[in-house]
């Protein structure tokens, strides 16, 4: 049984070592064809500023590593110096990161509550139905008079938007998780519902949170320079910032190091994922 | 003695499981109606029945999963109201923790603060002999065959060492050749345990095959029909004259109710 799966993986592995080949090749195209087209409408439009040249872009994203920017580190109040483009993408994950972990914290902890005690379900489900259309950035206003545009308004908003995934990622896997595993677990000794929540609830919901914590991820980065693009310190805020002074390359710059920045986070979680989730 | 005879003739005759007029009904259908059922120790008793009779009720009755409309169940005398460590569970589609390995599987129960096992390990590793999973003890439940994930579910029902194992059709999603094994697999650990057996199936062979009686439910209306005590010293064989009068007899116990009401609909 063992030889029949070593020689079929083998198989496996040399058909898609050929069809990754092939998948990079047209990949590659792709690109390709897209930085032609870009140039072509950079080279066509007038005034020159309306498109960057792709070329300018990457210029100015190597920049963002040439020069460097002196930084103020909340709560530990000291500055820091750094290249420009990681200085301003720190100044993002200094509201980016709280906001994101406080928000999945809260939001899996009521969504855990009302997926596990249908009373409390049957409290919060019309005020949840009711906020839970709200996009997060209709609460800047909130953020700015309550917390005033900086850091910590910024991850209100942040904050609200990791909430509602979460939550949502909890309440269904908590909810969908089968009364046979319940049942055999109390079978097995397990009497209170922390237990039951610990030792079965968790574990059989794990994929959905944490499907609903990357997805979280992506949708907190759109958030963050939402929120950065009214004032608060960070790269969206530059974004903002380079166009004012009619420096699209700039800009462009900073929306790379944001795309490298997410996908990054979304590769390394996967990998977190991918290992808890061994078992699926 | 080991296999051979009926176990509960050995022994003075103590009552383990006592079902006293138990009801339940959902919503329209009665799953359960005015049913008692005694069980002796150290027995192994079948509920057969057509599906929908009421029988997986009746085990999740007695096992604490149900809570029924009036009646009681007795185990030893006191009264079930909760699930305990002393009715084990083995379920039907195996119930396993599908994050756990073999091992975690049937750890499960051991690590439980009610356990006091001096050497959980030890009891694990002999529990995977017991169930012959050796070699298996990492891998997880999606990376098993039916009757391994079945083996795990016996194990880990086994671990906490529980005074009666309760089955809900164990064997029915298992191929019939693993069945067959899986049948003397368990009688063999039955009659190393010592423990009391209520085994649920709609499979009279099987239930003639391991049960020292068999009580039979009637479709739909949530009674018991009759009971009968398999007096054919193990191992059975079913091409045997006896084992195939008694098929036919609990055949017709069931089907003589099942008849009438078709003519009559």
């Amino acid at each position: 049984m063992t030889l029949q799966i070593y020689t079929s993986s083998d198989t496996v592995f040399a058909n898609s070592f050929e069809s990754d080949l092939q998948r990079y090749l047209r990949g590659l195209g792709g690109l390709l064809v897209f930085l032609f087209v870009w140039w072509l409408g950079a080279v066509t439009t007038q005034p020159s500023y309306l498109v960057p040249k792709p070329l300018d872009s990457a210029r100015a994203f190597v920049d963002l590593f040439v020069t460097s920017t002196t930084i103020a580190v909340p709560i530990l109040g000291t500055r820091l110096l750094l290249p420009t483009g990681l200085a301003h993408l720190a100044q993002t994950l200094f509201h980016y990161v709280p906001g994101l972990l406080l928000g999945a914290g809260c939001g899996v902890s009521l969504g855990l509550a009302m997926g596990w005690n249908s009373e409390f379900d049957d409290w919060l489900q019309p005020l949840v139905r009711a906020l839970r259309p709200i996009p997060p950035l209709a609460w800047v206003v909130f953020a700015i008079v309550w917390f005033g545009i900086h850091h910590t308004g910024a991850a209100f908003i942040v904050f609200v938007g990791a909430f509602w995934i979460n939550f949502y990622g909890a309440y269904g896997g908590v909810n969908g998780v089968s009364s046979d595993l319940t049942d055999a677990a109390s079978t097995l000794g397990v009497e209170c519902d922390r237990s039951m929540l610990k030792l079965v609830a968790l574990p059989s919901a794990a994929p959905q949170l944490l499907t609903g914590f990357r997805t979280s991820i992506g949708r907190c980065w759109m958030i963050v320079v939402g929120a950065e693009l009214f004032g608060a310190p960070g790269v969206g805020y530059e974004i903002i910032n380079a166009s004012n002074n009619l420096a699209m390359a700039t800009s462009v710059a900073y929306m790379f190091l944001i795309s490298l920045a997410f996908l990054c986070m979304d590769v390394g979680f996967r990998v977190v994922e991918r290992r808890v989730l061994a078992w699926r | 003695m080991a296999l051979s005879g009926s176990r509960s003739t050995d022994q003075a005759s103590s009552e383990k499981i006592s079902v006293r007029n138990l009801s339940r009904a959902y919503e329209s259908t009665q799953a359960l109606d005015d049913v008692s059922v005694s069980v002796t120790e150290g027995e192994f008793c079948c509920v057969v029945g057509p599906s929908g009779c009421g029988k997986t009720t009746l085990l999740r009755a007695i096992a604490g999963l149900e809570t029924p409309d009036s009646g009681s169940v007795l185990v030893d005398g006191n009264p079930v109201t909760d699930p305990g460590l002393n009715r084990g569970m083995v379920f039907q589609e195996y119930a396993l923790f599908p994050w756990r390995t073999v091992r975690g599987n049937i750890r499960f129960g051991l690590d439980r603060p009610a356990c006091n096992c001096p050497d959980c390990e030890a009891r694990v590793r002999e529990l995977i002999d017991l169930v012959g999973l050796k070699g298996f003890e990492n891998a997880y439940p999606k990376e098993l065959s039916g009757g391994m994930k079945q083996r795990v579910g016996i194990a880990r029902a086994l671990a906490v060492d529980p005074e009666i194992l309760l089955m809900d059709e164990p064997f029915a999603s298992v191929d019939a050749r693993t069945r067959d094994h899986l049948h003397g697999e368990l009688l063999d650990i039955w009659s190393q345990t010592e423990q009391t057996v209520v085994f649920v199936t709609h499979d009279i062979d099987e239930a003639v095959t391991l049960a020292d009686r068999v009580v039979i439910m009637e479709a739909d209306s949530g009674t018991v029909q009759s009971t009968i005590t398999v007096d054919i010293d193990r191992p059975r064989h079913r091409t045997a004259q006896e084992f195939i009068e008694y098929v036919a007899r609990i055949r017709d116990e069931l089907g003589s109710l099942t008849v009438p009401t078709e003519y009559s609909q």
